[in-house]
């Protein structure tokens, strides 16, 4: 019955694989080969890959998508790292607050959110009209989240109240404690939440199509773009998007086993 | 005038009222256990004398100076936490050099005196490692090294053998207290674990629900308790209410009721006839063995009473023994 | 020691001075979160017809009253509703299969998972195109064996929608749900057993109650995650179709003319829409978990 079971659960997982393998898949051939009607593609060729990286937009938008993910990534962090040290230390009475803020974005998501900042700031003139500031400052607030929930967690694994009280027992202030001993503590918790952060921005199409002026794109409106170009363009596209996207995947799993496995160490002992 | 003296302090947490008019007065260079079951306020005194927790109301002075709105890092106060206090990301170095390097104590000095502390609790090797390296009794000990090395004026020790187990701790218990006193240095220790207590300290507070039950040395705490809570607290007493105990061995007792240690609990197959005893008789019920001491459960009608027998050669009693039972007069605690 | 208590009284002043700290954080939420929220709630009962009148429920109105809106609200509700269910059925299972096996395939099926995890929007309808569109790889080979329900098949319509939107449901509720599952302990599993109940017993009686709360916590995140969704339904179909975040974008940013006070108003209904399957997710769970609190 056990064998059973567990025969079951692995079928079960294999169908689920086929299928969300598929689409990509799929995409991945057909970025490969000219021709794709009949059961069997023919017609293998890189070509579509030359095209885009020959084509001076698409880098450019490769290079826009990287800026527009760094930078509002860096704010969020100093932003939400600065409150919580100011919360947790001083004003626990505040904590409450702040995740109801940071959790909020949760639900509005990218479609209300761009709309909502396009009918504040759209006519503004000077700095807060600037398309760039409007789009960086609905980037910082979609991934706020995520970046809040996983600074948070990490200091609650850390056990950042006992290690700030022990480091001002020995003289240390609480500002030094929290910058020397709990951040560099928490590193990975940051990093790992910033590259799921990064996975959010990257796949951003509505706040970028809703707020940029056209001037800036990103490797979503390239894509969509290009779908009504030439579809073979496009699949090699997403290729790229996916693999970097996996990229960033892989390096999450990678710094989360590491720091379960020192855990796990831990633990042991 | 003593060294730490605590004048009227009273905490609240809103409206838990955890401390309740403290006065307590510690000499230079004790050992001083602070006793007692969770949630009773013993911690709450050490956080407060630390600085992490303000006081409600009342006094804290520390070497004659009142040092109740001093910050913690200002007021030369060691501590050891319960665990995982070590800083993670540093070397066992790092974190015994960390309060050192906030007293600007130059480098030189600095390596010299971590690596005569690492030596006096016998982490030399270990100099190098980083806390997850360490097993649990190894990083309590760095942690002591850690509050030992900036030479505080007091240590405090917040519970910091209760995740260690129990071989360990026994020895951790004789090691901190051989440091103590080869460094001598005024301690305080919070421990919810009487045996704990007897082992390392100078003296006991015990305390029960925010206020200090009772005082003194262990012998003192263990032989003459003087009030209910410390007599089921500290040892195994027997307690019974005097008017049954009184009845079950034909004499009047003035008091509400009495504490009697088990190994004051004779037992004999014969008849006793002691003039200053008093005689109960009763059936042996069950026995417990903890390893050299056989405890008897014996059932003398009205009351039960429980009696410690060195294990000699064989079992003196068993189960279902008709047995004479004397309790030696004036070492019974009337409470 | 008198300077150093007079440097103290210094000190709690100075624990205000912290705030400072705290003001980055403030300004940006209140900048891009706060205060366009806010207008958008106010914008909604404005007109864009005449900007002197302040107040009217004249938007509401007309998103209640025009077959248009009413269709959009229902197809997002019908397409939401679906293909969170679907999703949370397929996450539960994939979930538990997860949590029964400890092989080779479990670490294949998470990294899978997580690698599809950020496969939304326009690439994925891009893929589906590719797979099921007019000249897509399936509806070919299917018109080639005459397969009908494939051949009948319209991915551009709400059918294809759901279709995707249940792909993109599946790794985020499966990956929400699975450590959720480690809390179901193998000993509950096996008391079960050995107290003669059967799998399905456990999971009715034991499991299922347990994980309620994780379960309902996920419903809130599909929800949510399924109801905003734009760049999938707008690759596919652009402002072809009926559904509240194309409707509400185009009011905004339409080709014609622009309506940003109904589009507010239309915001407006699906927030309240999202509040109210959250209240109502955490009502059932508190409902649903006495247990945990004694």
């Amino acid at each position: 019955m056990n064998k059973k079971s567990k025969a079951l659960s692995n079928v079960f997982m294999i169908c689920v694989i086929v299928w969300l393998l598929l689409p990509l898949a799929a995409t991945l051939v057909y970025s490969l080969f000219r021709n794709w009607t009949e059961i069997v593609p023919k017609g293998f060729s890189f070509n579509s890959y030359i095209t885009i990286f020959s084509n001076p937009r698409f880098i450019s938008a490769l290079y826009q998508t990287v800026l527009l993910c760094i930078i509002p990534i860096i704010i969020t962090i100093i932003v939400v790292l600065l409150a919580l040290f100011v919360v947790t230390v001083y004003f626990p009475k505040l904590e409450k607050y702040v995740q109801l803020l940071c959790m909020i974005p949760y639900t509005i998501q990218g479609v209300i959110l761009s709309v909502s900042i396009l009918s504040v700031y759209g006519k503004a003139g000077g700095f807060f009209g600037n398309r760039m500031v409007m789009l960086i400052g609905a980037y910082c607030i979609i991934i706020l989240p995520h970046i809040y929930q996983g600074i948070r967690n990490s200091m609650h694994a850390v056990n950042m109240n006992m290690l700030i009280e022990a480091a001002e027992m020995l003289g240390a202030s609480r500002l030094y404690a929290f910058f020397r001993v709990i951040v560099p503590n928490i590193i990975t918790g940051i990093t790992v939440s910033s590259l799921l952060a990064v996975g959010i921005l990257f796949g951003d199409y509505v706040i970028i199509r809703n707020l940029s002026s056209g001037g800036t794109i990103n490797m979503q409106i390239y894509l969509y773009q290009a779908m009504k170009r030439s579809t073979d363009e496009s699949s090699a596209v997403i290729v790229v998007i996916m693999l970097l996207t996996f990229a960033i995947t892989a390096l999450v799993l990678y710094l989360q086993s590491k720091s379960k496995l020192e855990k796990i160490q831990k633990e042991g002992r | 005038m003593s060294y730490i003296r605590f004048e009227n302090v009273n905490k609240s947490f809103g409206n838990n009222h955890v401390l309740k008019d403290i006065n307590l007065e510690i000499e230079k260079g004790e050992l001083v256990t602070l006793l007692g079951p969770s949630g009773c306020g013993k911690s709450t005194l050490l956080r407060c004398l630390s600085g992490l927790e303000q006081v409600t109301s009342g006094r804290i002075y520390l070497d004659g100076e009142d040092i109740t709105d001093v910050s913690p890092r200002r007021r030369g106060i060691g501590m050891v936490f319960q665990q995982y206090s070590l800083f993670p990301n540093m070397s066992v170095k790092d974190n015994v050099a960390f309060g050192l390097k906030m007293k600007n104590v130059p480098k030189n000095e600095i390596d010299e005196k971590v690596k005569e502390m690492l030596d006096i609790v016998g982490l030399s090797d270990k100099i190098d490692q980083f806390p997850m390296q360490l097993s649990g009794g190894q990083q309590q000990r760095v942690a002591l090294a850690r509050a030992m090395v900036t030479e505080p004026k007091v240590l405090l020790l917040d519970e910091p053998l209760s995740a260690i187990d129990a071989l360990l701790r026994r020895n951790l218990q004789i090691e901190i207290r051989r440091i103590q006193q080869k460094l001598n240095i005024t301690t305080i220790f919070v421990t919810h674990d009487q045996d704990e207590a007897m082992v390392m300290s100078d003296i006991i507070h015990l305390f029960n629900a925010g206020q200090i039950e009772q005082s003194g040395t262990p012998v003192e705490l263990y032989t003459s308790p003087a009030t209910k809570f410390t007599a089921t607290f500290i040892g195994n007493y027997n307690l019974l209410r005097a008017e049954k105990f009184g009845k079950a061995c034909g004499a009047e007792l003035d008091c509400a009721d009495v504490a009697i240690r088990p190994e004051i609990v004779k037992m004999s197959r014969e008849p006793l006839e002691e003039e200053d005893y008093y005689l109960l008789k009763g059936t042996v019920t069950n026995y417990i063995s903890h390893g050299n001491i056989i405890r008897f459960h014996v059932d003398c009608g009205d009351v039960w009473l429980n009696s410690d027998v060195v294990f000699e050669r064989e079992l003196a009693f068993n189960i279902g023994d008709e047995v004479y039972v004397g309790v030696e007069k004036n070492l019974i605690i009337k409470l | 020691m008198k300077n150093i208590v007079a440097a103290e009284k210094k000190k709690t002043t100075n624990k205000y001075l912290y705030l400072f700290a705290f003001l980055p954080f403030v300004i940006l939420v209140l900048l891009y979160e706060l205060v366009p929220l806010f207008m958008l709630i106010i914008d909604s009962f404005g007109s864009d017809a005449d900007s002197s009148i302040l107040f009217t429920l004249e938007n509401y109105k007309k998103i209640f009253t025009t077959v248009g809106y009413q269709k959009s609200i229902t197809n997002s509700l019908k397409i939401t509703f679906i293909s969170t269910l679907v999703g949370m059925i397929v996450a539960f299972l994939g979930a538990k299969s997860a949590h029964t096996s400890r092989g080779k395939c479990r670490s294949i099926f998470m990294t899978v998972l997580n690698m599809t995890s950020n496969f939304a929007g326009v690439p994925l309808a891009f893929a589906y195109m590719i797979l099921l569109g007019n000249f897509g790889v399936i509806t070919q080979i299917a018109n080639l064996y005459g397969i009908e329900f494939i051949q009948n098949f319209d991915l551009y319509s709400s059918k294809g929608l759901i279709l995707m939107y249940i792909y993109f449901q599946i790794p985020l509720s499966t990956l929400l749900l699975i450590p959720a599952f480690n809390g179901v302990r193998r000993e509950w599993q096996e008391a079960n057993m050995l107290l003669g109940g059967r799998e399905s017993t456990f999971w009715f009686k034991v499991g299922i109650p347990v994980l309620l709360p994780s379960i309902f916590g996920t419903i809130s995140v599909l929800f949510a995650n399924a109801l905003c969704a734009y760049a999938t339904a707008y690759a596919l179909l652009m402002n072809n179709f009926k559904l509240l975040p194309l409707d509400i974008s185009a009011s905004f940013t339409g080709d014609i003319a622009s309506k940003p006070k109904f589009g507010a108003a239309l915001s407006v209904v699906m927030m309240v829409i999202m509040c109210a399957v959250i209240l109502i997710d955490n009502y059932i769970v508190k409902k649903t978990t006495t247990w945990k609190t004694r």
